[in-house]
């Protein structure tokens, strides 16, 4: 169920659920869209660590993982000042197949309204970047990263 | 300078720059003044830090960040050599006039 406090993003990406699925448990391809390193635990339970840019490190736990159909984790960011704490909010994917490709839809609870737009735009830089990597194409160096 | 100038260039470095430009605030602090994501203010952030506007100090896991003043004060200085300039060019054309005034 979702509300209207809800992040949802719906994306159509030109690959098989079975190839993008993988970029939300494999570290060596969550660094490739969304993170400069990242440590990932990917079962019911497991933590996952992932460094964004370099300076902004997100934590979070993996609640539910059914490949290549659904991922659900909580989300926040491990600085002490960051109104959305680690475990502050839920993240769930889901893929469904359409035609040759996959529907990613993503719902985003939790998050505080005074930064949601931030959030939802943090979305709308990364899942472009999700899909251009699914799909074969190199999404290249994230702006929003340091140099690596 | 040309780092500083486009670093400066960009109104949401302008607005971080007013930010911390007294005081040192954290990057979390920073960006709930805006609505745009935590990653987002990092790369203004690291331009601004790469032009030498704004310091950068850890404390712990945090990272607090501060106007660089006397940078800024660099910019201000070479923007005021133009009208050091103009200040000469006017002083010139005042003592070629024999009259000594405008026509």
């Amino acid at each position: 169920m979702t509300t209207s406090q809800d992040i949802v993003r719906e994306v159509v990406i030109a690959a098989p659920p079975e190839a993008v699925f993988p970029y939300f448990i494999d570290p060596d391809k969550m660094i490739v869209w969304k993170a400069v390193d990242a440590t990932l635990d990917p079962r019911p339970g497991g933590i996952f660590r992932i460094d964004v840019t370099g300076h902004d490190v997100a934590r979070g736990q993996y609640v539910e993982i059914d490949p290549p159909h659904r991922v659900v984790f909580t989300f926040g960011w491990e600085s002490e000042d960051s109104p959305l704490p680690v475990g502050g909010s839920t993240v769930e994917i889901t893929l469904v197949p359409e035609g040759d490709g996959t529907r990613v839809r993503l719902v985003h609870s939790g998050v505080p309204a005074e930064i949601r737009a931030g959030s939802s735009g943090g979305w709308d830089h990364y899942l472009p970047r999700l899909a251009a990597a699914a799909e074969g194409r190199d999404p290249g160096p994230d702006e929003w990263a340091d140099a690596r | 300078m040309e780092t500083a100038l486009k670093a400066i260039a960009e109104p949401r470095r302008q607005e971080i720059l007013r930010l911390v430009w007294s005081q040192e605030r954290t990057a979390g602090d920073i960006a709930s003044h805006f609505d745009v994501s935590r990653p987002a203010i990092s790369k203004h952030l690291r331009v601004l830090r790469e032009a030498d506007l704004v310091g950068e100090r850890r404390n712990g896991t945090q990272r607090l960040y501060r106007a660089r003043t006397d940078s800024v004060l660099e910019l201000r200085r070479f923007l005021e050599t133009f009208w050091d300039e103009s200040l000469l060019v006017i002083k010139e054309a005042a003592e070629s006039d024999p009259k000594g005034g405008r026509r």
